[in-house]
């Protein structure tokens, strides 16, 4: 070796301090974020694994998952429609494409465990048992709603299913998912409560501070980031310096997880694992799955702007949940394709029941207007 | 001798599973892989290697680092499939031999390393980890791990003197591709990928091992419990696992997480001895569900040493030493 | 506290009143919690939590980080899951740090959820100028929040009022904020130890009065008082109200006043422009128009932010004298 090349290497790092001022692109400028392991604990054992030792999830736990996931893209893609066409009124956040998050995720919750949504929220309430026509009177503004016709689309909740609401605020809905986990630990409950929340929302100083606190009290509260890339039409390289939400777990004392968002079992594994630790005491849990929405923000074409490109969306839609979970359980036994084509059809049905029953409801009266704005005795 | 372009490729999905959770490992996040990534290239230009070439990728982990040398190194950037997935680290190996780096370096887990081997079955690695839960990968301080690397490109040693090729696994699978482990080929009762992290000892069918280390942690410590197997020993280990065992073996299967696991056969596999069974099962390769495979697919693993090469950092660092390369 | 046969009143001062309300609370409802910045083991910045740590645990007496938007989430989340948090916002300014989880959340989630959400939740917070604070912890913004509705703004002036409007607010089954003042802290009156209630929407007519109706907000009632009795002096005798509650309001007992005085006065701490007094004027005007022989006159603060020097602050802070010259001006003295 040449003892010039020699020198001229060791001449390098004094040279290299300099040019770091270059530095045009935001990476290098982070600071290194703190490593926070999760607090030793005793370990909880798999949600997923238990009361199905050695042989994993039962073949009724798969077929509930794909029928959440086909009732949402059925929903969705039916009420996107109506919205195109001008019969329902106002402005519709559809969930196509990330079905397998909600499913996952609803899969380990009972009507006991609360959920907050967000604005993209029908998926989350269909998941959580949400029938089809109270949603679309809901959805059509009609009196016989889920919300009596007055919260619509974005604001769509029921109490008895543990959903506390849709939510028009980006950010709106972590800050009450950590106060409902801490009413549960409060209780004295094993209830948990799951904050949905895109990675729009995690630049929310609201989500922040529910994490924070979240943690601090060691809440039965699991965050599930959906990061479906884009908060409304900005990508998410233009809306933060990082590409893993979860990367931020470990500045608030949690773990941090991703999953496949677009991979319903591994939605379903990884939430198992984070509810598991909920319930039994171990503290909250940042999961970011991710995913993906076929549709625009708003509706189905939407403003019909050019934020992306089409090659992108067909390369997510090849990896999309249901078609892939079908061929699978196809493949494993555990339903045919003329079983899944019926359950198919059987959902068609159910909803264009459903949408008569919206549209021949009648709309609330004008009585109706001040009524619940408070809560009156005796009303 | 001109000296040689050292490749890079940074995982930027290692270190951030399931395992997070259940096994107690940190979320290893990517500026730190960035900053990782910096020290090994800090110690490569210091060792006189100043040629990369780099996998992209979206969170731009090696490109950060390599951005702050600025004209300090001479760089190819490599681009990146772009598809958040395996495949990324499939091609991107594939791309990088075109350019043909002495050496490249690895910042991932056992599987970032296993897709790498995937793309380029012949290269030569120098693996550096990222998280807890790692065999392959060396736990090694990146600065001295790059200053091996610049060692080597800048011809301070030879391959010859520092790479050692390793064991591998390959796995055929009848009607689809084949498949590679470098460390453990697991046959489990999932039915599903999933999340893809190995967690429940339970579903265990059978761990096929390129080495068996009691040291480690994860597959290759169920079976350097009950009989080591060395890197250097010209044979794997085969683990067939039953509801009744010979051998009832206490072993952390993930960081933090020790399952007592019942091993009934345990068989010293000699290079080309074939493992044959069939589906419906799930196959993990280095600690990952990888393959759904179908009733009655037929599978075929053997462990031989016509794997990869691994740099080693320890004896290029003497070599340097004596050679005083930095004096 | 004393033994309740003792023959003399038990006097006691606001900020014990306020104390009195939040452990009368926790003692009757099992599924309150009192949830702030500082107030468990400090005892809150103004010392009226002091002693509820002790008595209640930390599971019912939370001290939370700074972070007025999670600490509102908490009391809408709790609350509306079953539990009938207290929560505690330091100063009144502090809304800007969470007035989505306020006016978007809480003031609206059950009128959104078609009635099928109850919001049981009750914050507690500190308004008002006087302390050198400056502007940002000094303002009295209660017309934002009586602005939203499913809200309810309750103002008490005296210590008998905090304490039962405290506890009416608890046993409310909406969100209600229970606006404090910082000046009125050491005020001391009479207090009863039982627990009672001071209702929510009902003004009341602290000195009956014929020549003019001042209405007056919070502390804002005891410059009144003292500016009736300046009053008086010159031969007026002007009757004053205690609003109490700014949402919902009492008109009522407003234009029955009127009717009978034909004059009005509104006086508030809060910047006249937008304050609350315009919205009681409109009402008047709206409801009792042909009982007036005055033009409705408003004293308070001007429309700048609360300054610091205390020789601004005093000018700028409503007090008797300016209303006793804004009484003279509408009874063209």
């Amino acid at each position: 070796m040449a003892q010039a090349k020699k020198k001229a290497a060791a001449k390098k790092p004094a040279a290299s301090k300099t040019v770091t001022k270059a530095t045009k692109k935001s990476v290098a400028k982070k600071p290194a974020a703190k490593k926070v392991v999760a607090k030793a604990r005793k370990a909880p054992r798999t949600a997923v694994k238990k009361g199905a030792s050695n042989k994993g999830p039962s073949n009724a736990t798969l077929k509930s998952l794909h029928l959440k996931m086909l009732r949402i893209r059925r929903f969705e893609e039916r009420a996107g429609k109506l919205m195109e066409d001008g019969k329902v009124p106002g402005a519709l956040h559809l969930y196509v494409g990330q079905e397998a998050v909600a499913s996952g995720v609803m899969q380990h919750l009972s009507n006991e465990d609360w959920i907050t949504s967000t604005h993209r929220g029908h998926g989350h309430l269909v998941a959580k048992g949400g029938e089809f026509k109270p949603m679309f009177a809901e959805l059509f503004g009609r009196s016989t709603g889920y919300c009596n016709g007055k919260g619509g689309s974005m604001h769509i909740s029921n109490m008895d299913l543990g959903m506390l609401g849709a939510n028009g605020i980006v950010g709106g809905g972590p800050p009450i998912a950590m106060g409902a986990a801490f009413s549960n630990q409060f209780k004295g409950n094993k209830n948990v409560s799951i904050a949905f929340f895109g990675d729009g929302a995690s630049n929310e100083g609201s989500v922040h501070e529910a994490a924070n606190m979240a943690a601090l009290y060691k809440l039965p509260c699991v965050f599930v980031c959906e990061n479906n890339g884009y908060g409304e039409y900005t990508p998410q390289s233009g809306h933060q310096a990082i590409v893993d939400v979860a990367d931020r777990a470990s500045g608030y004392g949690m773990p941090g997880v991703i999953c496949d968002g677009m991979d319903v079992m591994a939605v379903y594994e990884a939430a198992g694992e984070a509810i598991e630790r909920a319930r039994s005491g171990g503290g909250p849990t940042l999961l970011e799955c991710k995913t993906y929405r076929y549709y625009d923000h708003v509706g189905i074409r939407g403003m019909g702007l050019t934020y992306r490109t089409d090659e992108e969306v067909e390369a997510w839609k090849k990896k999309d949940a249901i078609n892939s979970f079908e061929k699978r359980l196809i493949q494993l036994g555990v339903m045919s394709r003329k079983q899944l084509d019926d359950l198919d059809a059987k959902i068609g049905e159910e909803l264009e029941e459903a949408i008569v029953y919206a549209s021949d409801s009648p709309y609330p009266t004008p009585g109706q207007l001040l009524e619940d704005v408070y809560y009156v005795k005796g009303a | 001798m001109t000296v040689q372009t050292i490749g890079i490729v940074a995982n930027p999905a290692s270190g951030k599973d399931v395992r997070r959770l259940v096994a107690r490992a940190s979320v290893f996040d990517n500026r730190e892989k960035c900053a990782i990534i910096r020290r090994a290239l800090s110690g490569a230009i210091n060792a006189g290697g100043y040629k990369f070439a780099f996998l992209d990728d979206s969170h731009n982990i090696a490109g950060g680092a390599l951005l702050e040398l600025g004209e300090d190194c001479d760089a190819e950037r490599v681009p990146s499939l772009g598809t958040s997935s395996v495949l990324d680290t499939i091609q991107g190996a594939r791309s990088l031999k075109e350019i043909n780096p002495i050496a490249t370096l690895i910042l991932g887990g056992d599987g970032t390393s296993r897709a790498f081997v995937k793309g380029w079955r012949d290269s030569v690695l120098l693996p550096l980890s990222t998280g807890t839960n790692n065999v392959f990968p060396r736990m090694s301080e990146a600065t001295v791990a790059g200053a091996a690397l610049g060692v080597l490109a800048a011809g301070g040693v030879s391959l010859k003197e520092v790479a050692v090729p390793v064991k591998i696994i390959d796995v055929e699978i009848e009607g689809e591709s084949p498949d590679l482990a470098l460390i453990d080929a697991v046959v489990t009762r999932d039915k599903f990928i999933g999340s893809r992290a190995l967690l429940d000892g339970d579903m265990i069918n059978r761990i096929l091992l390129t080495r068996a280390e009691p040291t480690a942690v994860g597959m290759t410590a169920v079976g350097g419990l009950i009989r080591p197997t060395p890197e250097d020993e010209d044979a794997g280990l085969h683990l067939t696992l039953g509801r009744t065992g010979k051998h009832q073996v206490h072993a952390p299967i993930a960081p933090g997480l020790y399952e007592t696991l019942n091993v009934h056969k345990v068989e010293v596999t000699p290079f080309g001895k074939v493992i044959e069974f069939k589906g419906p099962c799930v196959l993990a390769f280095d600690g990952e569900r990888e393959r759904e495979i179908q009733a009655g697919q037929t599978v075929r693993m053997r462990v031989s040493r016509t794997g990869p090469s691994v740099l080693d950092i320890e004896k290029t660092m003497h070599l340097a030493a004596s050679r005083k390369v930095f004096n | 506290m004393s033994e309740a046969k003792k023959p003399e009143p038990r006097v006691l001062p606001y900020v014990l009143a306020i104390n009195e309300g939040i452990r009368t609370v926790l003692r009757e409802q099992d599924d309150s919690f009192i949830a702030g910045e500082d107030v468990a083991a400090a005892g809150s910045v103004y010392g009226y939590c002091g002693g509820l740590l002790d008595e209640f645990g930390s599971r019912r007496v939370i001290d939370t980080p700074i972070s007025e938007k999670g600490i509102m989430g908490l009391g809408v989340g709790a609350s509306a899951t079953g539990c009938r948090p207290i929560i505690d916002l330091m100063f009144m300014d502090f809304l800007g740090e969470c007035m989505d989880e306020v006016a978007n959340q809480m003031a609206k989630m059950r009128f959104m959820f078609g009635g099928k959400a109850t919001l049981p939740v009750t914050v507690l917070t500190m308004g008002g100028a006087g302390g050198g604070m400056a502007a940002q912890h000094s303002q009295s913004l209660e017309a934002w929040l009586a602005h939203l509705p499913g809200m309810k703004v309750v103002m008490p002036s005296d210590a008998y009022d905090a304490k039962g409007m405290i506890i009416s607010a608890c046993r409310d089954d909406n969100p209600v904020f229970v606006v404090l003042n910082k000046q009125s802290l050491a005020m001391s009156m009479e207090v009863p130890e039982e627990s009672y209630e001071v209702p929510i929407g009902e003004a009341i007519v602290r000195k009956q009065g014929t020549d003019l109706t001042i209405v007056a907000f919070g502390r804002m009632v005891h410059e009144a008082l003292d500016a009736a009795e300046q009053l008086k002096e010159v031969g007026l005798n002007v009757e004053v109200i205690d609003a109490r509650s700014v949402q919902p309001f009492d008109t009522a007992t407003v234009v029955t006043s009127i009717k009978k005085t034909h004059r009005a006065l509104i006086v508030h701490e809060a910047v006249k422009f937008g304050g609350i007094g315009g919205e009681i004027t409109a009402q008047i005007q709206e409801e009792a128009f042909d009982y007036l022989d005055a033009p409705i006159m408003r004293v308070a603060a001007p429309f700048s932010p609360v300054p610091f020097s205390p020789a601004l602050e005093k000018l700028y802070i409503p007090n008797a004298a300016g209303i006793v010259a804004k009484v003279k001006e509408t009874l063209e003295l």
